[in-house]
């Protein structure tokens, strides 16, 4: 068995009366890749941003090898072994691409440059980026600028990649190239949580998909079981609504 | 020597004679100017930074009740200088800080003290605009790479607001080229009150006042143009290198500028 990487218990999010998140449960192992798949305004994003801290949950504990993340983990420290990857990219705008790669290795992980412009070559190179060091976020193609946004959170050299909506934003001909680096990414054994509506994405990749509905986890399978044999009516009406579309 | 007689020949006759006075004048205004608008604007974003600072209601007391006060004594300040004209204000600090407190400032100190503070309650709300304008994500995403409030905003938010408000700021510093004659009524020796001294002599305003108004727009539109050259200058090259490609040549690519196409 693999270690338990995160694991999320009874998490609980309110935007005042609203409740978004109820009571989630579920833990990711070491290596693993979870998509993460639902209606629009189920909470995925808010999960995500709660395992982040970019929101303050209501409720419930969020374990980080077994400890604590608000209790026992330093926010920086934490932060740095979860990468996040928007949908909106979020590249600096100020910045080159070599700069977006750079900033969070040398002020949060205290790198020299040259160790950190050394790894950010690496991993532009391996999402196909490097010549590209010099550009302005600006200068970039959607697809230019996600796989990017994905070299700069692996210069971190985090334990577990978040992924929201990745390729929502991109034209559909540059979904591909972002996917594709993900698929590499997965056959390198990063953990990676996905929240994505590529359904044949979460198909071939995922270890485990995770159907989220009204806030609540109502089913989580391996991705064969998932999509061939939905337990649940609401998955099933899901699925077949996005796939009849997707195909 | 002979008294001119037409418009030009008292033109060339005050250049001649009041040469240095317009000098020295426009030497103070632009002192006054430039010191007054970069003071201001650090005021000011010392200001806009102490004001933008998040506060939560998870935060200890003892940190929310003083970022409180200290937000709404800024909110003050910004009311007060904003809402009074910048003459009155110079009446006061200048005679205030006399009668109250015994100090006689010199007056080019009084002036520089009274261009900052006022032009520091514009800069503050032109500020925290160019904040609140830089997409929120670039913010969520310096935190999610584990940055601090602090390098977040100095490493991504301001420098994209302060490129965002270079035309405001530039309006401000046009401003107080020409605001800075007010300076004139606690006898600061800037442009305005050098003329009124020249034209007085001889009684010729509008000869003097002609040469003024000129010197104030060369003045203003240097200004307005370096400031554009700097603004280029942060936005970078509007091309960029491709690196590592065909051999070992850098070749170099030209993308078309949002702003210029
Ligand atoms: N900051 C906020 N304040 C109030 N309500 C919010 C906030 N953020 C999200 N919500 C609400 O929470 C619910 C879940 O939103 P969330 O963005 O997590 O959904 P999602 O599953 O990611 O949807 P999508 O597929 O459209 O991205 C929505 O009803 C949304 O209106
Ligand atoms: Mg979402």
């Amino acid at each position: 068995m693999s270690e338990r990487i995160l694991e999320v218990r009874s998490l609980q999010k309110s935007f005042g009366a609203h409740e978004v998140l109820k009571n989630i449960t579920f833990s990711v192992d070491a290596g693993e890749v979870i998509c993460i798949i639902g209606s629009s305004g189920s909470g995925k994003s808010t999960l995500l941003r709660c395992i982040n801290y970019l929101e303050e949950p209501t409720g419930g504990d969020i374990l980080f090898h077994g400890k604590n993340v608000e209790k026992e983990w330093k926010r920086g420290e934490f932060l740095s072994k979860v990468g996040m990857v928007f949908q909106s990219f979020n590249l600096f705008a100020n910045m080159s691409v070599m700069e977006n790669c750079v900033i969070g290795q040398m002020r949060v992980l205290g790198r020299n440059r040259k160790d950190a412009e050394e790894k950010a070559v690496y991993y532009l190179e391996k999402v196909g980026m490097a010549p590209y060091r010099a550009a302005r976020p600006g200068q970039l193609s959607g697809g230019q600028k996600q796989r990017v946004a994905i070299a700069r959170a692996l210069c971190m050299d985090p334990e577990v990649l978040l992924f929201d909506e990745p390729t929502s934003a991109l034209d559909p001909e540059m979904v591909g190239e972002v996917l594709s680096v993900m698929k590499q990414l997965a056959e390198a054994n990063l953990t990676m949580l996905i929240v994505t509506h590529e359904m044949s994405f979460a198909r071939d990749v995922a270890d485990r998909v995770i159907f989220m509905d009204q806030g609540v986890i109502t089913e989580d399978a391996a991705p064969g079981e998932l999509f061939t044999n939905p337990k649940q009516p609401r998955t099933r009406e899901f699925l077949s609504r996005v796939i009849s579309r997707q195909l | 020597m002979v008294r001119p007689t037409t418009f030009f020949q008292w033109v060339e006759f005050l250049l001649q004679q009041y040469g240095s006075l317009f000098l020295r004048g426009t030497g103070i205004t632009l002192l006054v100017a430039i010191t007054g608008t970069v003071l201001g604007f650090l005021l000011g974003l010392l200001v806009a930074i102490v004001r933008t600072i998040p506060v939560s209601r998870k935060d200890p007391w003892y940190k929310r009740i003083p970022l409180k006060i200290a937000q709404f004594l800024l909110g003050m300040y910004i009311e007060v200088f904003r809402g009074t004209p910048m003459m009155v204000q110079a009446m006061i600090i200048y005679y205030g800080a006399m009668q109250y407190l015994d100090l006689r400032m010199p007056v080019l100190v009084a002036a520089v003290v009274i261009v900052s503070i006022n032009t520091g309650a514009y800069m503050a709300e032109i500020i925290r605009g160019g904040i609140i304008s830089v997409d929120k994500g670039q913010k969520e995403a310096a935190y999610a790479m584990g940055l601090t409030h602090w390098q977040s905003m100095t490493g991504v938010v301001l420098p994209q607001a302060v490129r965002n408000i270079m035309p405001s700021i530039g309006n401000e510093f046009v401003v107080n080229i020409k605001d800075s004659s007010v300076l004139n009524v606690i006898s600061v020796g800037e442009l305005f009150f050098m003329s009124k001294s020249a034209a007085g002599t001889y009684l010729r305003y509008f000869e003097v006042f002609f040469i003024t108004g000129c010197i104030y727009l060369v003045l203003t539109i240097s200004i307005t143009r370096i400031l554009r050259l700097v603004e280029k200058k942060m936005d970078g090259k509007n091309h960029y290198t491709i690196y590592g490609s065909q051999s070992d040549s850098k070749s170099s690519i030209t993308v078309a500028d949002k702003e210029e196409a």
